[in-house]
Protein backbone atom coordinates (compact mmCIF):
# COMPACT_ATOMS: atom_id res chain seq x y z
CA UNK A 1 0.00 0.00 0.00
CA UNK A 2 1.45 2.78 -1.15
CA UNK A 3 2.00 6.09 1.28
CA UNK A 4 0.31 9.32 0.31
CA UNK A 5 2.74 11.87 -1.07
CA UNK A 6 2.86 15.21 1.45
CA UNK A 7 2.86 18.56 -0.34
CA UNK A 8 4.60 20.99 1.87
CA UNK A 9 3.69 24.45 0.06
CA UNK A 10 0.65 26.21 1.42
CA UNK A 11 -1.07 26.90 -1.73
CA UNK A 12 -3.46 29.29 -0.34
CA UNK A 13 -0.87 32.04 0.28
CA UNK A 14 -1.48 35.81 -1.50
CA UNK A 15 1.57 34.80 -3.47
CA UNK A 16 0.14 31.32 -4.28
CA UNK A 17 -3.28 32.70 -5.16
CA UNK A 18 -1.40 35.41 -7.96
CA UNK A 19 0.28 32.26 -9.88
CA UNK A 20 -0.42 28.77 -7.96
CA UNK A 21 -0.37 26.78 -11.87
CA UNK A 22 3.45 25.75 -11.05
CA UNK A 23 1.98 24.40 -7.90
CA UNK A 24 -0.92 22.47 -9.56
CA UNK A 25 1.62 21.55 -11.96
CA UNK A 26 3.39 19.81 -9.22
CA UNK A 27 0.67 18.45 -7.18
CA UNK A 28 -0.34 16.70 -10.41
CA UNK A 29 3.29 15.29 -10.89
CA UNK A 30 3.43 14.52 -7.06
CA UNK A 31 0.41 11.99 -7.64
CA UNK A 32 -3.24 11.11 -8.46
CA UNK A 33 -4.11 11.87 -4.09
CA UNK A 34 -2.24 14.09 -1.94
CA UNK A 35 -1.60 15.19 1.37
CA UNK A 36 -1.29 19.25 1.58
CA UNK A 37 0.49 19.54 4.85
CA UNK A 38 -0.50 23.53 5.27
CA UNK A 39 -4.13 22.39 5.30
CA UNK A 40 -4.02 19.00 6.98
CA UNK A 41 -6.35 17.53 4.32
CA UNK A 42 -5.75 15.37 0.79
CA UNK A 43 -6.46 16.66 -2.38
CA UNK A 44 -6.80 15.03 -5.68
CA UNK A 45 -5.02 17.60 -8.29
CA UNK A 46 -5.48 15.29 -11.77
CA UNK A 47 -8.58 15.59 -14.36
CA UNK A 48 -9.38 11.62 -13.73
CA UNK A 49 -9.18 11.36 -9.89
CA UNK A 50 -11.33 15.25 -9.48
CA UNK A 51 -13.73 14.17 -12.41
CA UNK A 52 -14.24 10.41 -10.18
CA UNK A 53 -14.85 11.92 -6.67
CA UNK A 54 -17.15 14.27 -8.13
CA UNK A 55 -19.27 11.78 -9.77
CA UNK A 56 -19.66 9.39 -6.63
CA UNK A 57 -21.29 11.85 -4.45
CA UNK A 58 -21.98 8.63 -2.32
CA UNK A 59 -18.62 7.81 -1.14
CA UNK A 60 -17.38 11.57 -1.31
CA UNK A 61 -20.25 13.61 -0.16
CA UNK A 62 -21.50 17.28 0.42
CA UNK A 63 -23.41 16.75 3.30
CA UNK A 64 -20.57 18.35 5.96
CA UNK A 65 -19.68 21.00 4.17
CA UNK A 66 -17.96 21.62 0.89
CA UNK A 67 -16.00 24.35 2.00
CA UNK A 68 -12.38 23.96 3.94
CA UNK A 69 -12.95 24.85 7.38
CA UNK A 70 -15.26 23.95 9.74
CA UNK A 71 -17.02 26.80 10.77
CA UNK A 72 -18.21 28.07 7.14
CA UNK A 73 -19.12 24.49 6.45
CA UNK A 74 -21.67 24.68 9.81
CA UNK A 75 -23.04 27.92 8.52
CA UNK A 76 -23.76 26.24 4.76
CA UNK A 77 -26.03 23.17 6.61
CA UNK A 78 -28.90 23.12 5.11
CA UNK A 79 -27.60 24.36 1.27
CA UNK A 80 -28.18 22.46 -1.49
CA UNK A 81 -24.80 23.15 -2.12
CA UNK A 82 -24.06 21.30 0.86
CA UNK A 83 -26.46 18.74 1.24
CA UNK A 84 -26.72 14.82 0.22
CA UNK A 85 -29.02 12.59 -1.25
CA UNK A 86 -33.08 12.57 -1.00
CA UNK A 87 -32.75 16.40 1.34
CA UNK A 88 -30.17 17.32 -2.05
CA UNK A 89 -32.77 16.07 -4.75
CA UNK A 90 -35.54 17.70 -2.78
CA UNK A 91 -33.74 20.99 -2.29
CA UNK A 92 -32.28 21.17 -6.00
CA UNK A 93 -35.43 20.56 -7.16
CA UNK A 94 -36.71 23.87 -5.65
CA UNK A 95 -34.18 25.98 -6.89
CA UNK A 96 -32.67 23.83 -10.07
CA UNK A 97 -35.70 24.16 -12.49
CA UNK A 98 -35.96 28.06 -12.76
CA UNK A 99 -32.22 28.23 -13.95
CA UNK A 100 -31.98 25.52 -16.93
CA UNK A 101 -31.37 26.28 -19.93
CA UNK A 102 -35.17 25.50 -20.97
CA UNK A 103 -36.18 27.75 -18.15
CA UNK A 104 -34.37 30.54 -19.24
CA UNK A 105 -35.17 30.73 -23.05
CA UNK A 106 -38.09 33.16 -22.84
CA UNK A 107 -35.21 35.67 -21.15
CA UNK A 108 -32.64 35.02 -24.46
CA UNK A 109 -33.77 37.89 -26.12
CA UNK A 110 -33.23 40.37 -23.48
CA UNK A 111 -30.00 39.21 -22.22
CA UNK A 112 -28.72 39.58 -25.68
CA UNK A 113 -30.46 42.98 -26.07
CA UNK A 114 -28.37 44.03 -22.77
CA UNK A 115 -24.96 42.78 -23.83
CA UNK A 116 -25.48 44.67 -27.48
CA UNK A 117 -26.73 47.57 -25.36
CA UNK A 118 -24.25 47.69 -23.15
CA UNK A 119 -21.09 46.98 -25.83
CA UNK A 120 -22.68 49.66 -28.16
CA UNK A 121 -22.59 52.07 -25.52
CA UNK A 122 -18.91 51.14 -24.53
CA UNK A 123 -17.78 51.48 -27.90
CA UNK A 124 -18.55 54.96 -27.97
CA UNK A 125 -15.99 55.28 -24.77
CA UNK A 126 -13.46 52.92 -26.75
CA UNK A 127 -11.68 52.23 -23.51
CA UNK A 128 -12.65 50.82 -20.54
CA UNK A 129 -12.61 48.09 -17.37
CA UNK A 130 -13.61 45.08 -19.12
CA UNK A 131 -13.94 43.91 -15.64
CA UNK A 132 -16.10 46.82 -13.90
CA UNK A 133 -17.93 48.11 -17.31
CA UNK A 134 -18.97 44.93 -19.21
CA UNK A 135 -18.47 41.64 -16.84
CA UNK A 136 -20.23 42.78 -14.08
CA UNK A 137 -23.21 44.61 -16.13
CA UNK A 138 -25.01 41.63 -17.23
CA UNK A 139 -24.89 39.63 -13.93
CA UNK A 140 -25.76 42.50 -11.69
CA UNK A 141 -28.46 43.26 -14.35
CA UNK A 142 -29.95 40.10 -15.12
CA UNK A 143 -29.65 38.14 -11.57
CA UNK A 144 -31.21 40.40 -8.90
CA UNK A 145 -34.39 40.92 -10.96
CA UNK A 146 -34.34 37.42 -11.64
CA UNK A 147 -34.17 35.91 -8.11
CA UNK A 148 -36.58 38.99 -6.97
CA UNK A 149 -34.27 40.75 -4.31
CA UNK A 150 -35.71 43.69 -3.17
CA UNK A 151 -34.53 46.89 -4.36
CA UNK A 152 -32.95 47.86 -1.03
CA UNK A 153 -30.59 44.49 -0.30
CA UNK A 154 -28.80 44.42 -4.06
CA UNK A 155 -25.57 47.36 -3.38
CA UNK A 156 -24.11 44.81 -0.98
CA UNK A 157 -24.47 41.53 -3.08
CA UNK A 158 -21.19 41.71 -5.08
CA UNK A 159 -19.40 42.01 -1.62
CA UNK A 160 -21.28 39.24 0.44
CA UNK A 161 -20.81 36.81 -2.69
CA UNK A 162 -16.88 37.61 -2.33
CA UNK A 163 -16.82 36.72 1.32
CA UNK A 164 -18.53 34.06 1.28
CA UNK A 165 -15.99 32.44 -1.27
CA UNK A 166 -13.30 33.48 0.95
CA UNK A 167 -14.84 32.04 4.16
CA UNK A 168 -15.14 29.04 2.11
CA UNK A 169 -11.46 28.91 1.90
CA UNK A 170 -9.16 27.29 4.43
CA UNK A 171 -9.16 29.76 7.65
CA UNK A 172 -6.36 31.92 6.60
CA UNK A 173 -6.61 35.98 8.05
CA UNK A 174 -8.78 36.61 4.46
CA UNK A 175 -11.06 33.83 6.05
CA UNK A 176 -11.64 35.34 9.07
CA UNK A 177 -11.71 39.24 7.59
CA UNK A 178 -14.44 37.92 6.09
CA UNK A 179 -16.68 36.57 8.85
CA UNK A 180 -18.72 39.76 9.34
CA UNK A 181 -19.83 40.27 5.82
CA UNK A 182 -20.86 36.81 5.59
CA UNK A 183 -22.89 37.62 8.91
CA UNK A 184 -24.56 40.15 6.74
CA UNK A 185 -25.28 38.40 4.65
CA UNK A 186 -27.12 35.75 6.73
CA UNK A 187 -29.12 38.39 8.37
CA UNK A 188 -29.96 39.61 4.97
CA UNK A 189 -31.18 35.97 4.16
CA UNK A 190 -33.34 35.63 7.34
CA UNK A 191 -35.06 39.11 6.85
CA UNK A 192 -36.15 38.03 2.91
CA UNK A 193 -36.95 34.38 4.47
CA UNK A 194 -39.49 36.63 7.26
CA UNK A 195 -40.47 39.48 5.63
CA UNK A 196 -41.06 37.77 2.21
CA UNK A 197 -39.93 41.06 0.83
CA UNK A 198 -38.91 39.18 -2.21
CA UNK A 199 -40.30 40.15 -5.54
CA UNK A 200 -42.93 37.94 -6.77
CA UNK A 201 -42.43 36.20 -10.04
CA UNK A 202 -38.54 35.56 -9.05
CA UNK A 203 -36.81 32.57 -8.11
CA UNK A 204 -36.69 33.69 -4.53
CA UNK A 205 -40.24 33.90 -3.93
CA UNK A 206 -40.66 30.40 -5.30
CA UNK A 207 -38.64 29.21 -2.21
CA UNK A 208 -41.48 30.97 -0.14
CA UNK A 209 -44.40 29.17 -2.15
CA UNK A 210 -42.19 25.93 -1.71
CA UNK A 211 -42.64 26.62 2.07
CA UNK A 212 -45.99 28.18 1.83
CA UNK A 213 -47.10 24.65 0.45
CA UNK A 214 -45.48 22.46 2.76
CA UNK A 215 -42.41 21.34 0.26
CA UNK A 216 -40.16 22.81 2.45
CA UNK A 217 -39.78 23.86 6.33
CA UNK A 218 -39.47 27.45 7.28
CA UNK A 219 -36.26 26.89 8.70
CA UNK A 220 -34.80 25.55 5.57
CA UNK A 221 -35.93 28.77 3.79
CA UNK A 222 -32.81 30.76 4.70
CA UNK A 223 -29.94 28.47 3.22
CA UNK A 224 -31.93 28.10 -0.08
CA UNK A 225 -32.04 32.49 -0.56
CA UNK A 226 -27.87 31.71 1.06
CA UNK A 227 -27.84 29.17 -2.19
CA UNK A 228 -28.99 31.85 -4.88
CA UNK A 229 -26.83 35.16 -3.40
CA UNK A 230 -23.23 33.41 -3.13
CA UNK A 231 -22.77 31.91 -6.31
CA UNK A 232 -24.35 33.61 -8.85
CA UNK A 233 -22.27 36.90 -9.45
CA UNK A 234 -18.51 36.55 -8.62
CA UNK A 235 -18.01 33.54 -10.41
CA UNK A 236 -20.20 34.52 -14.08
CA UNK A 237 -18.04 37.88 -13.74
CA UNK A 238 -15.22 36.24 -13.83
CA UNK A 239 -15.67 33.88 -16.30
CA UNK A 240 -16.71 37.07 -18.41
CA UNK A 241 -13.65 39.06 -17.18
CA UNK A 242 -11.43 36.46 -18.20
CA UNK A 243 -13.00 35.30 -21.70
CA UNK A 244 -12.30 38.80 -22.59
CA UNK A 245 -9.07 38.98 -21.17
CA UNK A 246 -8.17 35.82 -22.90
CA UNK A 247 -9.42 37.15 -26.36
CA UNK A 248 -7.88 40.69 -26.19
CA UNK A 249 -4.33 38.82 -25.58
CA UNK A 250 -4.26 36.10 -28.39
CA UNK A 251 -5.53 37.77 -31.76
CA UNK A 252 -5.12 34.62 -33.53
CA UNK A 253 -8.17 32.74 -31.15
CA UNK A 254 -10.11 36.09 -31.55
CA UNK A 255 -9.93 36.32 -35.06
CA UNK A 256 -11.17 32.83 -35.28
CA UNK A 257 -13.77 33.16 -33.01
CA UNK A 258 -14.86 36.45 -35.71
CA UNK A 259 -14.60 34.33 -38.71
CA UNK A 260 -17.02 31.42 -36.69
CA UNK A 261 -19.39 32.78 -34.22
CA UNK A 262 -20.65 29.29 -33.97
CA UNK A 263 -17.29 28.66 -31.62
CA UNK A 264 -18.95 31.08 -29.16
CA UNK A 265 -19.86 28.15 -26.62
CA UNK A 266 -16.78 26.72 -26.97
CA UNK A 267 -14.45 29.66 -25.99
CA UNK A 268 -16.41 30.50 -23.14
CA UNK A 269 -15.85 26.63 -21.99
CA UNK A 270 -12.42 27.05 -23.23
CA UNK A 271 -12.33 30.51 -21.01
CA UNK A 272 -13.77 29.01 -18.17
CA UNK A 273 -11.46 25.88 -18.12
CA UNK A 274 -8.35 27.87 -18.03
CA UNK A 275 -9.27 30.53 -15.63
CA UNK A 276 -11.90 27.75 -13.55
CA UNK A 277 -13.44 30.97 -11.35
CA UNK A 278 -13.83 28.57 -8.48
CA UNK A 279 -10.48 26.95 -7.76
CA UNK A 280 -11.95 23.79 -5.41
CA UNK A 281 -14.72 22.34 -2.94
CA UNK A 282 -14.18 19.66 -0.91
CA UNK A 283 -16.29 16.44 0.00
CA UNK A 284 -15.83 14.10 2.97
CA UNK A 285 -15.50 10.53 2.20
CA UNK A 286 -18.34 8.57 4.02
CA UNK A 287 -16.39 5.31 4.11
CA UNK A 288 -12.68 3.61 3.94
CA UNK A 289 -12.31 4.20 0.05
CA UNK A 290 -9.45 4.15 -2.53
CA UNK A 291 -8.26 5.83 -5.50
CA UNK A 292 -5.74 4.66 -7.71
CA UNK A 293 -4.72 2.15 -5.03
CA UNK A 294 -4.25 5.10 -2.32
CA UNK A 295 -6.35 4.08 1.03
CA UNK A 296 -8.26 7.12 1.61
CA UNK A 297 -10.53 6.60 5.52
CA UNK A 298 -13.85 7.33 6.07
CA UNK A 299 -14.60 10.68 7.18
CA UNK A 300 -11.60 12.39 5.75
CA UNK A 301 -11.58 15.83 3.99
CA UNK A 302 -10.93 15.68 0.34
CA UNK A 303 -10.04 18.90 -2.01
CA UNK A 304 -11.29 18.83 -5.36
CA UNK A 305 -8.68 21.19 -7.57
CA UNK A 306 -10.90 22.04 -10.27
CA UNK A 307 -8.21 24.65 -11.95
CA UNK A 308 -5.57 22.14 -11.56
CA UNK A 309 -7.65 19.29 -13.04
CA UNK A 310 -8.77 21.80 -15.97
CA UNK A 311 -4.93 22.34 -16.79
CA UNK A 312 -4.25 18.57 -16.57
CA UNK A 313 -1.52 17.62 -19.44
CA UNK A 314 -3.15 13.81 -19.01
CA UNK A 315 -6.29 15.18 -20.01
CA UNK A 316 -5.81 18.72 -22.17
CA UNK A 317 -3.01 18.73 -24.67
CA UNK A 318 -0.91 21.84 -24.98
CA UNK A 319 -3.43 22.74 -21.52
CA UNK A 320 -1.95 26.25 -21.07
CA UNK A 321 -3.24 27.17 -24.51
CA UNK A 322 -6.22 29.30 -24.97
CA UNK A 323 -7.86 27.50 -28.20
CA UNK A 324 -11.32 28.30 -28.80
CA UNK A 325 -11.92 25.39 -31.42
CA UNK A 326 -10.54 22.55 -28.47
CA UNK A 327 -12.23 19.52 -29.18
CA UNK A 328 -12.81 18.37 -25.42
CA UNK A 329 -13.28 21.84 -24.15
CA UNK A 330 -16.51 20.86 -23.09
CA UNK A 331 -14.96 18.43 -20.85
CA UNK A 332 -14.08 20.62 -18.46
CA UNK A 333 -14.85 20.97 -14.94
CA UNK A 334 -15.59 24.56 -14.04
CA UNK A 335 -19.18 23.76 -13.43
CA UNK A 336 -18.29 20.95 -11.49
CA UNK A 337 -19.60 17.68 -12.29
CA UNK A 338 -22.30 14.77 -11.43
CA UNK A 339 -25.41 15.25 -8.96
CA UNK A 340 -24.15 18.58 -7.15
CA UNK A 341 -22.74 20.35 -10.80
CA UNK A 342 -23.30 23.68 -11.00
CA UNK A 343 -27.27 24.37 -11.54
CA UNK A 344 -26.53 27.96 -12.62
CA UNK A 345 -24.46 26.65 -15.17
CA UNK A 346 -27.11 27.85 -17.93
CA UNK A 347 -27.26 31.23 -16.64
CA UNK A 348 -24.14 31.78 -16.67
CA UNK A 349 -23.48 30.44 -20.49
CA UNK A 350 -26.66 32.31 -21.43
CA UNK A 351 -24.71 35.80 -20.01
CA UNK A 352 -21.08 34.46 -21.42
CA UNK A 353 -22.12 33.94 -24.99
CA UNK A 354 -24.16 36.95 -25.09
CA UNK A 355 -21.49 39.34 -24.05
CA UNK A 356 -19.08 37.09 -26.82
CA UNK A 357 -21.73 37.62 -29.33
CA UNK A 358 -21.89 41.04 -28.49
CA UNK A 359 -18.24 41.69 -28.71
CA UNK A 360 -17.94 39.59 -32.01
CA UNK A 361 -20.58 41.36 -33.85
CA UNK A 362 -19.77 44.96 -32.94
CA UNK A 363 -15.96 44.96 -32.27
CA UNK A 364 -13.34 44.62 -34.86
CA UNK A 365 -10.11 44.70 -32.52
CA UNK A 366 -9.40 44.13 -28.61
CA UNK A 367 -6.25 45.61 -26.79
CA UNK A 368 -5.06 44.56 -24.01
CA UNK A 369 -3.77 46.98 -20.83
CA UNK A 370 -2.43 45.66 -17.98
CA UNK A 371 -4.58 43.64 -15.84
CA UNK A 372 -5.28 43.43 -12.03
CA UNK A 373 -5.44 40.02 -9.91
CA UNK A 374 -8.43 39.74 -7.91
CA UNK A 375 -7.17 37.74 -4.33
CA UNK A 376 -9.91 35.67 -2.54
CA UNK A 377 -9.68 32.02 -1.33
CA UNK A 378 -11.69 30.46 -3.94
CA UNK A 379 -12.65 32.66 -7.15
CA UNK A 380 -10.03 33.02 -9.58
CA UNK A 381 -10.38 36.85 -11.41
CA UNK A 382 -9.22 39.61 -12.50
CA UNK A 383 -10.22 42.78 -10.69
CA UNK A 384 -9.40 44.50 -13.38
CA UNK A 385 -9.17 44.25 -17.25
CA UNK A 386 -8.43 47.50 -18.98
CA UNK A 387 -9.06 47.52 -22.51
CA UNK A 388 -9.26 49.64 -25.43
CA UNK A 389 -12.05 48.18 -28.70
CA UNK A 390 -12.43 49.55 -32.31
CA UNK A 391 -15.64 49.11 -33.46
CA UNK A 392 -16.69 47.54 -36.64
CA UNK A 393 -17.56 49.89 -39.42
CA UNK A 394 -21.09 48.73 -39.11
CA UNK A 395 -20.73 49.15 -35.60
CA UNK A 396 -19.31 52.65 -35.71
CA UNK A 397 -22.12 54.11 -38.39
CA UNK A 398 -24.61 52.50 -36.02
CA UNK A 399 -23.33 54.47 -33.29
CA UNK A 400 -22.48 57.93 -35.17
CA UNK B 1 -24.79 -3.21 -29.54
CA UNK B 2 -25.07 -0.57 -26.90
CA UNK B 3 -28.13 1.43 -25.82
CA UNK B 4 -27.95 5.23 -24.37
CA UNK B 5 -30.58 5.90 -21.63
CA UNK B 6 -31.85 9.70 -20.09
CA UNK B 7 -32.37 10.35 -16.75
CA UNK B 8 -35.23 12.78 -17.32
CA UNK B 9 -35.38 14.04 -13.68
CA UNK B 10 -31.44 14.57 -13.83
CA UNK B 11 -30.87 16.41 -17.50
CA UNK B 12 -31.65 19.91 -16.88
CA UNK B 13 -31.16 20.76 -21.05
CA UNK B 14 -27.77 22.33 -20.96
CA UNK B 15 -26.94 20.18 -24.45
CA UNK B 16 -24.08 19.86 -24.28
CA UNK B 17 -24.85 15.90 -25.34
CA UNK B 18 -26.42 17.77 -28.60
CA UNK B 19 -23.10 19.78 -29.59
CA UNK B 20 -20.53 17.08 -28.68
CA UNK B 21 -22.95 14.32 -30.12
CA UNK B 22 -25.14 15.52 -32.57
CA UNK B 23 -26.25 12.56 -34.70
CA UNK B 24 -26.65 10.41 -31.16
CA UNK B 25 -28.51 13.27 -28.58
CA UNK B 26 -31.39 16.09 -29.40
CA UNK B 27 -32.67 18.47 -26.97
CA UNK B 28 -37.00 18.24 -27.88
CA UNK B 29 -39.48 21.52 -27.41
CA UNK B 30 -39.36 20.78 -23.56
CA UNK B 31 -35.51 20.83 -23.41
CA UNK B 32 -35.04 17.26 -22.61
CA UNK B 33 -32.31 15.48 -24.20
CA UNK B 34 -33.92 12.79 -26.21
CA UNK B 35 -31.79 9.94 -28.03
CA UNK B 36 -31.72 9.24 -31.63
CA UNK B 37 -30.91 5.57 -32.18
CA UNK B 38 -31.85 2.67 -30.49
CA UNK B 39 -29.55 0.43 -30.15
CA UNK B 40 -26.29 2.94 -31.03
CA UNK B 41 -25.12 1.67 -34.61
CA UNK B 42 -21.30 0.36 -34.01
CA UNK B 43 -20.19 3.33 -36.39
CA UNK B 44 -21.71 6.08 -33.85
CA UNK B 45 -20.49 4.24 -30.70
CA UNK B 46 -17.53 6.52 -29.96
CA UNK B 47 -19.81 9.78 -30.43
CA UNK B 48 -22.39 7.91 -28.13
CA UNK B 49 -19.64 7.25 -25.73
CA UNK B 50 -18.05 11.13 -25.63
CA UNK B 51 -21.83 12.59 -25.41
CA UNK B 52 -22.50 10.33 -22.74
CA UNK B 53 -19.75 11.30 -21.16
CA UNK B 54 -19.88 15.23 -21.50
CA UNK B 55 -23.29 15.87 -19.80
CA UNK B 56 -22.46 18.26 -16.54
CA UNK B 57 -25.02 16.55 -14.29
CA UNK B 58 -24.44 12.45 -15.13
CA UNK B 59 -27.82 12.20 -16.44
CA UNK B 60 -26.83 9.70 -18.96
CA UNK B 61 -26.11 6.60 -19.12
CA UNK B 62 -24.52 3.57 -22.01
CA UNK B 63 -24.50 0.16 -21.81
CA UNK B 64 -25.37 -3.02 -23.33
CA UNK B 65 -28.51 -3.41 -24.42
Amino acid sequence: MPTIPRYPDDIWTDEVLLDPHPHYRALRDLGPVVWLDAQQMYAVPRYTEARAVLGDAGTFCSGQGVGLNDMVNGIGAGTTLMSDGQLHAHLRSVIGPGLTPRALRSMRGTVEQLAAERVARLIQQGSFDAVADLARALPLTVVPDLVGWPAGGREHLLEWAGAAFDLLGPMNARAQRAGPKVQEMLEFAARTAADGSLLPGGLGAAILEAARHGELQPAQVPPLIVDYIAPSLDTTISAIGSAIWLLATHPDQWAALKADPALIPNAFNEAVRLESPIRAFSRVTASDTQLEGYDIPAGARVIVLYASANRDEREFGRPDDFDVSRTNASAQLGFGYGTHGCAGQGLARLEGQAVLQALVDQVEAIEPGRPVRALNNLINAWASVPVTVHPTRHAAAAGA
Amino acid sequence: MKSVTVDENRCEGHGLCQDTAPDIFELNDDGVAVVLHHPIPPALTRQAEAGVRVCPVAALRIAES
